[in-house]
C-alpha cells in the first residue's frame, strides 16, 4: 500500500489556510538553513515505532516453483555438512530434532541461513525448506538475512543496562560500523549479569568492559584476536568468597587461571574450538 | 556458616574433568543410586524437600513420581536454557562442575526409568556447551553413560542439545518443541510432560541446579538436606545477584536469609552514596519489592506472602540513580521480544504494553495510559497459554502500582520537555518559513 | 485402529443441563445446549486444539484459572459458565487485543459480512478500543500464489492456515516467519504456496487475510446464494457448495461430509468452475460441414446424429467418460444395447486391454468386501496399490494422511512411480511399470506364505525381500486392513488374472468376509467409474453385474474395429479418447475412420479434428442426476445454475436420440431415469433422489443390497503373470496422470498455470549414464515392433527415489502426452537440437 505523503508540511498548511498560495515546489531545507530538517521530515506517525515488521513487503516470486522437499538428485550438499547433519540426526529418536543444530552448522558454513543453506539442510533432513525457514526465523541466533561472520552480542537487558550495557553497545557499534565482517547486535540477557556490562564475541563472554577498554576490544574484534583475555568470563572466580576452601584458593591462584582446565583436543562433535585454548 | 554443597571448592582447577571430579568423590552417588530401588531414590528426593530451581519451585520428588511406570520410552531433559534476566547460576555450575550435573542426571534417569536424556543448553552458552560436551564424552568413556551403565544392565544415552536464542525455550513445553526441532512454542497443558512430553513420551524435565543437587542430597542424606534452610524452602540455593551492587555474582545460601543480608551482606549493596530503589527478588519476571521489603526472609513462602516470588533466585538491584520508567520499558521490551506469538494476550498484550511504556518514556502519554497498562496487565495474567505473558505483566504492573507517583511525574516532565523543544524548533524555523512561497 | 466407543455424559453450561458425547470439547458440546462459545483458532478438522487465540476462555467450576473451551473435554457433572463478569472481561480483552493490529477496512474486505472476527467483535467485544498505538503495517495484499492473495495486516495469527499446510495436507510450505508480534504467514524465500489442497486455507481463514484471487471483489455475502452438489472431476466426489450470484458460479466451497471428504477440497475442485465461463466452451450443437464444425439447430444436429448412429447398428461403438452420471450412462446404454442392438461400449477411462469379467467384478465389489472412506482412516493398516491418490482421487490422500498422523494407521505403498505417500509409509515397494498383475501375484504368495515369491517378484521387477516384508506387515498389523487399489491394476493384458490375484490376497487377509472396517476400496480411473460399472456400461457386464448375453468389444477393440471398418460410428459421451486413452495414434486413426457423435464441454484435440456432431454438455454445476462413489455411496448432483442459452441437459439429448433412432423415449425427467436404473439394478431397488438426500446413501447399507449377485468365489488358480519387460539398455516406460492434467484445468484461467508440461522422471544414475542433467531437454523415443519410431520431447527431471531402469512420463497432456508412445521400453537421450 502506498500512502501518499502530503506535499505540504504542517506549517505550509497553516499558511495556506491563512490565504497564501499553495507552494508549487515544497522547499526542502538544505544545510545552510540553520534549522533541523526534522520538522519537515518527521515520519507519518502511523509508520513510526517499527510498526513495519521485517518482511512486510514479501509476496511470492512468480518465477519460482512451490518449495517442496528438495530432491537429493537436484541439490548438491557439501559432504562435510551432510556428514555433520547426519550425525546430529542419528542422536535423536526423531531425526527432525536435529533442525536447530543442523541450521547452526549450515550457518557456520554459509555465514547465515541463506536460501541455499536452508535448501541443503532440507535436502539432508528430508524436510521442506519452509519448515526450516520457520525454525530459523524463530531463534535469535539463526540469521535469516546476510550478516558479518564475526558475531558480537552485547547484552542490553536490565542488569547490564543498569551498568552501562546500552552505552557499550553504542560505543562498539560506533567503532565497528564500517566493518562488514562484524555482526554486532544488542542482545537479550546473555546470562552474565555478574560481568555487566558485557558482550559475547563469537561465544566468548567478556566483561565488565570499562570505557577505556572499548577501543581495544573493538580492535580485537575487527582483527579476530582474543578479546580482552583477562576479562573473559571463564577466568572468573565465583563471587561467593566462602565457597572455596583456602587450599583451593591458593591452588587456583597459583595455577594462574581460575576456572576449568581446557581440553585441547576439543569436543568430538564440532563447533568452535574452546576459546582461550586455541588462541 | 552456610553449607556449601554445589559451590564447595567450585574453583578447584580441573574440576570440570572427570579425573579431578572423581578424586573428590564424584560419581560415588551414582554408583550408590544404581544399586538402590528406583522408588527409594524418588522417596529420598521427596524427603529432602528439594523444589525445582528453575523458577516454579515445584517439589522435585513429586514431579518425578508423576512419571508413569511401564515399558514405553521415557525421557529425561535437563533445562539448561537459563535465560531469565538476572539469572546466571546454572552457567557457573555447568562451566565449573559439569560432572555434578551429569551425575545428577544419571541418578534421575535411573530413578524414573528414562534411557534417553538431553541437556538443552541455551545457544549463547557456547563455552559452557563445549565444556559440557567434553564432560559427557568423558563420562561415556568411563562407562557412566552408554549401553549397560556400570554393568548394571541399564542403558542411558545423553546428548547436549544447543538452543539458538529464544527465552521461551526455558518454558518446559517450549523447550520440548525446540528439542523436537520445531519453533519453540509452548504447548497446551494438559497433557503435562510427565505424561506426554518429548516425542509424546513421559518426560522428566528439571533445571540444572535441581539435577545437580541430587548427588548432594544422596551424599548428605535427605534429612540433613531438609534440615538446611527453612521450612518449605529446604537445602541450599544458588542465587545470582546483579544490577547496582558492588559484588555481583553467584552465592550459595540457605534460604531464609533476609534480602538485606544478601544484597548488602553478600553483594556489598549499591555503590557508596546510593540507596536501593527497588529490587527484583526472583528474576525480571518477579513483581518488584522496595527497600522497605529488604528485611523480608528470602524463601519461597515469605516472598509469596509479599505477592512476589523467589523464581530462579536472581536478585536484580536497582539503585536510586535510575528511573523506574526506564526499567519498566526494558522489562516489557524484553518480554515483548521474547513472546513466541502463539497466544493472543501475550503477543498483543506485551506489544501494546511496550508501546504504551515507550510513549510514557518519551513524554507522549497521559496518566490515563497507566490505567490502561494496569488493566492490560490484569487481562494478560492468567489468560495466556504459558507464563511468559504473566512474566511481563507481573513486574510491570507491580512497578506501576508501587511507583505511580514517579510514573506520573515522569510523564509530566517529559511532556514539558517535548513542548519546550518543539517551541524552540518553531522559533528557529520562523525566519525560513517566512521565505516560503511568499 | 478400531474406532473408539463414545458414551454420553451430562454437564451444565450456563445453568442448562446438556447431554453430550464424553470427550467432546466444551466449545462443541456447549452448542448442544444452544450456548455459543466464540473461537478463532479452534477447528476440529485441523486436529488437536492448540488453545492459541484464547477467545474461548470459560469458567469451569473447581478450576481457578479460566479454561479454553476448545481444549477442555466435557466430563460428567462439569459445571461451566460462559457469561460471568470474569469471562466477559477476558473475552472483551481478547477481542480488543486482536483488533489492536487489525485494520478496520471491513467495507472493502471480501470477508465482510461472513467474517467470524466481525461477528465475534460485535457479539463479544467491548465496542470501543483504548489503543492509540500505530498498527502493524504490511503491503496489502500480496500474492501468496496465483490462486491466493494474502493481506497480512488483517491476519490475527490464528495459525489455522499453517496448521492445515503442516498437519493436514502435510505439504509444509506455508509457515510462520519471525516470532512474537512480528510473526507473519508466508513461504520459503518467496516461493508461491502451490499445493494440491492450498485453496482450503481460504475457507479456513476466520478473517479476510487469505482471499481467493478468483473470487476477490466479485460478490458480497448479501447478494450470493449457496447451492449444494457434488464435484464430478474425480472419483473422490467431494461434496461442494456453489456460491451463486446472478445465476453464475462465483466460487466453490466445501460442503463437509465426513463420510466422503472430511470438509476439504482440492484446488481443481475449488477453482475449475471457472472453466464453465470461458469462450471456447461448446454451448450449442455443432455439425461438421465442409471440414469445419459449425453451429446448427438442435433438430438438425439430432437428425444428423441419429443418421450417423442409426444407419449401421451392428457396427457402433460407444465410450463414456468419467464425469458421466448414472442417468446419462444408463440412457447411453439403452440407446446402444436396447435400441440399436450393439454391445460395444466401455466406460473405463484410459483403459487399454480387455475388461474384467462380470463374475470377478462382482466378487471385487461385493458389499462384504467393501471398505468405506472412513475405514481408511481407522484401519490398522492400509495398502495403497498401484494408485497415486493425490493424483487419482486427491481427497483420499488427506484421509490416508489423517489415519497415519492421528490414529497411528500403518501405511504401505506399492506402486511403480515413487509416491507422495512414501515419506509417511512404513513400507514403500516398487514394481516395474505395467507389472501390477505380476506384483499382486507375488504379494499373494508373500501374504499366503506359499509359492514362489522370489520368482514372481522378479517377474514384477520388485525386490523379493520388500514384497515379503509387505506381506508380513499386512498379516500382522491387525485385522482391519484396507487395500486401496487403482483400477489401472486391471488395465493390463490379463485383467482377470490380476483380479483373481487381488481377490486371493484379500481372501487371505479375511477382507472378503463381512468384517466392518476392513476391505477393498477401488480408485476408479473415472469419476463415476463405479456407477457406470454397476449400471452395466461395460463390455463384460450388464446392469447389476449380470453376465451379458455376449461380451462386447473393449475400448481398445472398438478402436481397432473402427480402423478395420467393422465399426463405422463412434458415440463419445464426455470423453475424447485421443486425450485420455493410451495409444493416441490408434485412436486418431479410429476417429478418423469412423463417424463421431460426441457430447462435450470443450473441443479437445480429437473432437476438434474428427467429430461430426458435437452436442454441448453441462458443466458440473449445471447438471442433475446421480453418481456412485467408489465405496458405493449414491450421491446427487443438483443444478446450481442454469445451462448456457441453447444447451440442453445431456440426459435429454440422449433421450431424444433414442426417439430419433426409433426407440421409445421413456424418460421425461432426470428423476425418471433414476427410477429406471433403480428397477434395472437389483441392489439399487427403490432408491430415490429423496432418499439420497444431501449426504448420499450407501446402497450396501440398504436392504436391497441382499440382491447383490454372487460373484466368483474361487478357489482361484492364478496363471503365470506376464513378466515386466527387461530394460536391456533401454528404460521401462511408466505413465502417470497428474491431478492437473484435465481440460478443466487447462481452461480455468486461475488454474492454467498448473497445467503440466511433459517431463521425464529419471533416476540420477540412469541420467548420468546417458549424460543427462536435471532440467535438460531430452527426447524420449519408442520403437514399434514394425521398426517405426515415435519421439516426444520432455524436460529431464531427476528424482533420487525413481527406480533404476524406468522413466516416467505424463499422460493426458495433448500433443506432448506420453500416450503418443506405444511401447513398454523407450530410449531417453539429451536433445541434440536443444542442448542444455
Amino acid at each position: 500500500m502506498s500512502l501518499r505523503r502530503d506535499p505540504l508540511g504542517p506549517l505550509d498548511r497553516e499558511a495556506v489556510r491563512q490565504g497564501a498560495d499553495v507552494p508549487t515546489r515544497v522547499h526542502v531545507p538544505g544545510d545552510g538553513d540553520g534549522i533541523s530538517g526534522e520538522l519537515f521530515h518527521h515520519e507519518v506517525h502511523r509508520f513510526a515505532d517499527g510498526s513495519r515488521v521485517p518482511g512486510w513487503r514479501e509476496g511470492h516470486d512468480p518465477g519460482k516453483d512451490a518449495a517442496e522437499v528438495p530432491d537429493p538428485a537436484q541439490v548438491a550438499v557439501p559432504e562435510d555438512l551432510r556428514a555433520e547433519i547426519e550425525d546430529y540426526m542419528s542422536r535423536y529418536p526423531d531425526p527432525r530434532s536435529a533442525a536447530i543444530p543442523a541450521l547452526a552448522a549450515a550457518q557456520r558454513l554459509h555465514g547465515w541461513c541463506s536460501p541455499d543453506a536452508i535448501e541443503q539442510v532440507a535436502c539432508v533432513m528430508r524436510l521442506t525448506p519452509g519448515y526450516l525457514t520457520a525454525v530459523a526465523g524463530f531463534y535469535d541466533m539463526l540469521e535469516t538475512r546476510p550478516v558479518g561472520r564475526k558475531t558480537v552480542y552485547v547484552c542490553t537487558n536490565i542488569s547490564c543496562s543498569l551498568r552501562g550495557g546500552d552505552e557499550l553497545l553504542a560505543a562498539l557499534k560506533g567503532q565497528l560500523a564500517d566493518d562488514p565482517d562484524v555482526n554486532i547486535r544488542g542482545f537479550e540477557c546473555l546470562g552474565a549479569c555478574d560481568i555487566a556490562p558485557m558482550c559475547s564475541v563469537d561465544g566468548v563472554y567478556v566483561g565488565p568492559v570499562d570505557d577505556a577498554e572499548i577501543p581495544v576490544l573493538a580492535e580485537q574484534i575487527a582483527a579476530g584476536a582474543d578479546p580482552l583475555p583477562l576479562k573473559q568470563l571463564v577466568r572468573r572466580r565465583v563471587a561467593d568468597t566462602a565457597a572455596n576452601s583456602d587450599g583451593v584458593e591458593v591452588e587456583a591462584i597459583e595455577a594462574g587461571t581460575i576456572g576449568p582446565v581446557l581440553h585441547t583436543d576439543g569436543p568430538a562433535t564440532g563447533g568452535n574450538d574452546i576459546p582461550g585454548a586455541a588462541r | 556458616m552456610t553449607h556449601k554443597l554445589l559451590f564447595h571448592d567450585i574453583d578447584e582447577p580441573g574440576l570440570n574433568t572427570i579425573e579431578v571430579y572423581k578424586r573428590r568423590g564424584g560419581y560415588q552417588q551414582a554408583e550408590k543410586a544404581l544399586a538402590m530401588a528406583r522408588d527409594s531414590i524418588v522417596k529420598e528426593i521427596e524427603v529432602s524437600g528439594l523444589r525445582g530451581r528453575g523458577g516454579a519451585g515445584f517439589p522435585t520428588g513429586k514431579k518425578a513420581s508423576f512419571i508413569p511406570q511401564g515399558k514405553m520410552d521415557k525421557y529425561l531433559v535437563c533445562n539448561a536454557d537459563e535465560s531469565e534476566p538476572g539469572t546466571f547460576k546454572d552457567r557457573e555450575l555447568m562451566q565449573k562442575s559439569p560432572h555434578t550435573l551429569i551425575e545428577g542426571m544419571i541418578i534421575a534417569a535411573y530413578a524414573v526409568g528414562a534411557n534417553k536424556a538431553f541437556i538443552f543448553i541455551r545457544g549463547e552458552y557456547v563455552q559452557q556447551a563445549e565444556i559440557l560436551e567434553a564432560a559427557v564424552q568423558e563420562a561415556k568413556d568411563a562407562g557412566y553413560i552408554g549401553p549397560n551403565v556400570l554393568g548394571r544392565g541399564i542403558d542411558l544415552d545423553l546428548w547436549v542439545h544447543r538452543g539458538a536464542g529464544a527465552y521461551i525455550c526455558g518454558e518446559e513445553t517450549g523447550l520440548l518443541d525446540a528439542l523436537e526441532g520445531r519453533r519453540g512454542n509452548p504447548r497446551l497443558k494438559p497433557p503435562f510432560p510427565a505424561n506426554q512430553g518429548l516425542y509424546q513420551g513421559p518426560t522428566l524435565l528439571n533445571n540444572v541446579e535441581t539435577l545437580a543437587a541430587i548427588p548432594h542430597i544422596l551424599a548428605v542424606g535427605p534429612e540433613a538436606y531438609a534440615a538446611m534452610g527453612v521450612e518449605a524452602s529446604s537445602g541450599t540455593k544458588l542465587i545470582s545477584v546483579s544490577g547496582n551492587v558492588q559484588r555481583p555474582g553467584n552465592y550459595e545460601i540457605e534460604l531464609g536469609m533476609t534480602g538485606r543480608e544478601i544484597i548488602y551482606g553478600l553483594a556489598g549493596g549499591p555503590d557508596p552514596g546510593r540507596d536501593v530503589f527497588f529490587w527484583f527478588p526472583g528474576g525480571s519476571s518477579s513483581p518488584v519489592l522496595t527497600k522497605d521489603d529488604l528485611d523480608l526472609p528470602y524463601d519461597y513462602n515469605s516472598l509469596a506472602g509479599a505477592k512476589t516470588m523467589l523464581g530462579s533466585g536472581a536478585i536484580i538491584v536497582v539503585d536510586d540513580s535510575n528511573s523506574v520508567v526506564d526499567v519498566a520499558v526494558k522489562t516489557a521490551s524484553f518480554y515483548k521480544h521474547e513472546s513466541c506469538g502463539k497466544c493472543t494476550p501475550c503477543r498483543e498484550g506485551t506489544n501494546w504494553t511496550t508501546k504504551m511504556l515507550k510513549r510514557i518514556q518519551s513524554g507522549e502519554a497521559t496518566p490515563m495510559d497507566l490505567d490502561v497498562i494496569e488493566s492490560v496487565c490484569d487481562q494478560i495474567m492468567g489468560n495466556c497459554l504459558c507464563v511468559l505473558g504473566d512474566a511481563m505483566a507481573m513486574p510491570v504492573a507491580s512497578m506501576v502500582q508501587k511507583f505511580r507517583p514517579q510514573f506520573e511525574q515522569h510523564i509530566e516532565t517529559a511532556r514539558a520537555a517535548n513542548e519546550a523543544r518543539l517551541l524552540a524548533e518553531l522559533d528557529a524555523a520562523a525566519p525560513v518559513l517566512e521565505g516560503i512561497g511568499h | 485402529m478400531p474406532r473408539p466407543e463414545i458414551n454420553e455424559i451430562t454437564f451444565v453450561v450456563d445453568g442448562r443441563e446438556v447431554v453430550a458425547p464424553a470427550g467432546t470439547m466444551l466449545a462443541d458440546a456447549a452448542k448442544l445446549g444452544d450456548v455459543d462459545i466464540p473461537v478463532f483458532c479452534y477447528e476440529p478438522k485441523l486436529g488437536q486444539p492448540v488453545g492459541a487465540c484464547r477467545m474461548c476462555l470459560v469458567e469451569v467450576e473447581g478450576i481457578p484459572k479460566l479454561q479454553t473451551a476448545c481444549s477442555t473435554p466435557v466430563r460428567d457433572g462439569m459445571v461451566v459458565n460462559t457469561e460471568t463478569p470474569r469471562v466477559k472481561a477476558a473475552q472483551e480483552s481478547v477481542v480488543e487485543f486482536l483488533l489492536l493490529n487489525h485494520p478496520l477496512d471491513c467495507p472493502v474486505c471480501d470477508k465482510g459480512g461472513e467474517c467470524p472476527l466481525q461477528d465475534i467483535s460485535y457479539g463479544w467485544g467491548r465496542g470501543t478500543s483504548r489503543t492509540v498505538e500505530p498498527k502493524r503495517h504490511f503491503e496489502k495484499p500480496v500474492e501468496l500464489s496465483p490462486l491466493i492473495a494474502i493481506d497480512r495486516e488483517r491476519c490475527i495469527l490464528c495459525y489455522r492456515c499453517v496448521r492445515f499446510s503442516q498437519e493436514v495436507s502435510e505439504d509444509y510450505q506455508l509457515i510462520l516467519h519471525e516470532r512474537g508480534a512480528d510473526t507473519f504467514v508466508g513461504t520459503f524465500d518467496g516461493h508461491p504456496y502451490v499445493a494440491p489442497f492450498s485453496g482450503n486455507i481460504i475457507e479456513l481463514c476466520p478473517v479476510g487475510a487469505l482471499t481467493s484471487q478468483a473470487y476477490r471483489f466479485r460478490a458480497r455475502p448479501w447478494d450470493i446464494e449457496q447451492s449444494g452438489s457434488v464435484c464430478t472431476l474425480c472419483p473422490g466426489q467431494c461434496n461442494v457448495s456453489y456460491t451463486v450470484r446472478d445465476d453464475r458460479v462465483m466460487r466453490v466451497l466445501s460442503r463437509q461430509n465426513d463420510a466422503v471428504d472430511d470438509g476439504w477440497l482440492c484446488d481443481r475442485g475449488r477453482f475449475a468452475y471457472q472453466s464453465s465461463y470461458v469462450d471456447d466452451r461448446v454451448t450449442e450443437p455443432l455439425l461438421r460441414d465442409g471440414g469445419v464444425l459449425r453451429p446448427v439447430s438442435w433438430e438438425r444436429a439430432l437428425a444428423e446424429a441419429a443418421r450417423l448412429l442409426g444407419k449401421t447398428p451392428a457396427g457402433l461403438g460407444a465410450l463414456a467418460g468419467g464425469a458421466t452420471s448414472n442417468e446419462e450412462g444408463w440412457l447411453l446404454r439403452r440407446l446402444h444395447a436396447d435400441v440399436l442392438g450393439s454391445r460395444d461400449f466401455d466406460s473405463r477411462s484410459g483403459a487399454s486391454g480387455p475388461a474384467v469379467s462380470a463374475g470377478l467384478l462382482a466378487a471385487l465389489d461385493t458389499p462384504e468386501a467393501q471398505a468405506t472412506v472412513p475405514d481408511v482412516e481407522w484401519a490398522h493398516s492400509v495398502l495403497v496399490l498401484d494408485s497415486e491418490p493425490v493424483d487419482d482421487m486427491p481427497i483420499l490422500d488427506l484421509r490416508i494422511r489423517k489415519g497415519v498422523r492421528r490414529h497411528g494407521m500403518r501405511l504401505a505403498v506399492a506402486t511403480s512411480r515413487p509416491s507422495s505417500l512414501d515419506s509417511i509409509a512404513e513400507q514403500a515397494v516398487r514394481f516395474a511399470p505395467g507389472a501390477g498383475e505380476a506384483f499382486v501375484c507375488a504379494l499373494d504368495a508373500a501374504v499366503g506364505g506359499i509359492g514362489d515369491v522370489a520368482g514372481l517378484a522378479a517377474a514384477a521387477g520388485a525386490d523379493a525381500a520388500q514384497v515379503e516384508a509387505l506381506g508380513r506387515m499386512l498379516r500382522e498389523a491387525g485385522e482391519d486392513v484396507v487395500i486401496v487399489w487403482g483400477e489401472r491394476l486391471t488395465h493390463g493384458a490379463n485383467p482377470d488374472n490380476a483380479a483373481r490375484a487381488l481377490l486371493k490376497v484379500a481372501g487371505r487377509l479375511s477382507l472378503l468376509d463381512d468384517h466392518a472396517g476392513a476391505g477393498l476400496l477401488q480408485v476408479p480411473s473415472g469419476a463415476n467409474g463405479r456407477g457406470l460399472r454397476e449400471i452395466g456400461l461395460l463390455p463384460t457386464a450388464g446392469p447389476g453385474y449380470r453376465e451379458p448375453a455376449a461380451v462386447g468389444r473393449s475400448a481398445q477393440e472398438i478402436a481397432q474395429a473402427t480402423i478395420a471398418g467393422q465399426i463405422t460410428g463412434l458415440h463419445l459421451l464426455h470423453v475424447d479418447p485421443v486425450q485420455s486413452f493410451p495409444e493416441r495414434g490408434l485412436w486418431e486413426q479410429a476417429l478418423h475412420a469412423g463417424a463421431v457423435v460426441a457430447h462435450a464441454q470443450f473441443l479437445t484435440d480429437g473432437l476438434r479434428e474428427h467429430a461430426n456432431v458435437v452436442f454441448p454438455a453441462e458443466a458440473g454445476a449445471e447438471k442433475e442426476g446421480t453418481v456412485t462413489h467408489p465405496d458405493g455411496r449414491l450421491q446427487r448432483l443438483r443444478p446450481a445454475v442454469a445451462r448456457p442459452d441453447g444447451a440442453r441437459p445431456t440426459w435429454q439429448v440422449l433421450s431424444q436420440l433414442i426417439a430419433a433412432v426409433g426407440g421409445q423415449a421413456t424418460a421425461l425427467t432426470s428423476m425418471m431415469v433414476t427410477s429406471e436404473i433403480a428397477e434395472a439394478v437389483p441392489f439399487y431397488a427403490g432408491i430415490t433422489h429423496d432418499e439420497i438426500g444431501g449426504f448420499g446413501v450407501r446402497w450396501q447399507e440398504r436392504e436391497a443390497a441382499a440382491a447383490f449377485p454372487a460373484g466368483e468365489t474361487g478357489p482361484f488358480a492364478l496363471e503365470d503373470p506376464r513378466p515386466a519387460a527387461s530394460p536391456n539398455g533401454a528404460l521401462r516406460l511408466g505413465r502417470f496422470r497428474s491431478v492437473w492434467a484435465s481440460p478443466e484445468v487447462a481452461h480455468a484461467p486461475a488454474l492454467k498455470f498448473l497445467a503440466p508440461k511433459q517431463r521425464a522422471e529419471l533416476n540420477p544414475d540412469d541420467a548420468q549414464e546417458r549424460g543427462i542433467r536435471h532440467g535438460q531437454q531430452v527426447t524420449v523415443t519408442a520403437t514399434g515392433e514394425d521398426g517405426s519410431a515415435e519421439t516426444i520431447a520432455a524436460v529431464a527431471h531427476l528424482r533420487a527415489a525413481a527406480p533404476r531402469g524406468s522413466v516416467f512420463l505424463e499422460s493426458g497432456l495433448g500433443a506432448e502426452s506420453v500416450d503418443v508412445l506405444d511401447a513398454a521400453l523407450v530410449h531417453v537421450n539429451s536433445d541434440p537440437a536443444r542442448p542444455a
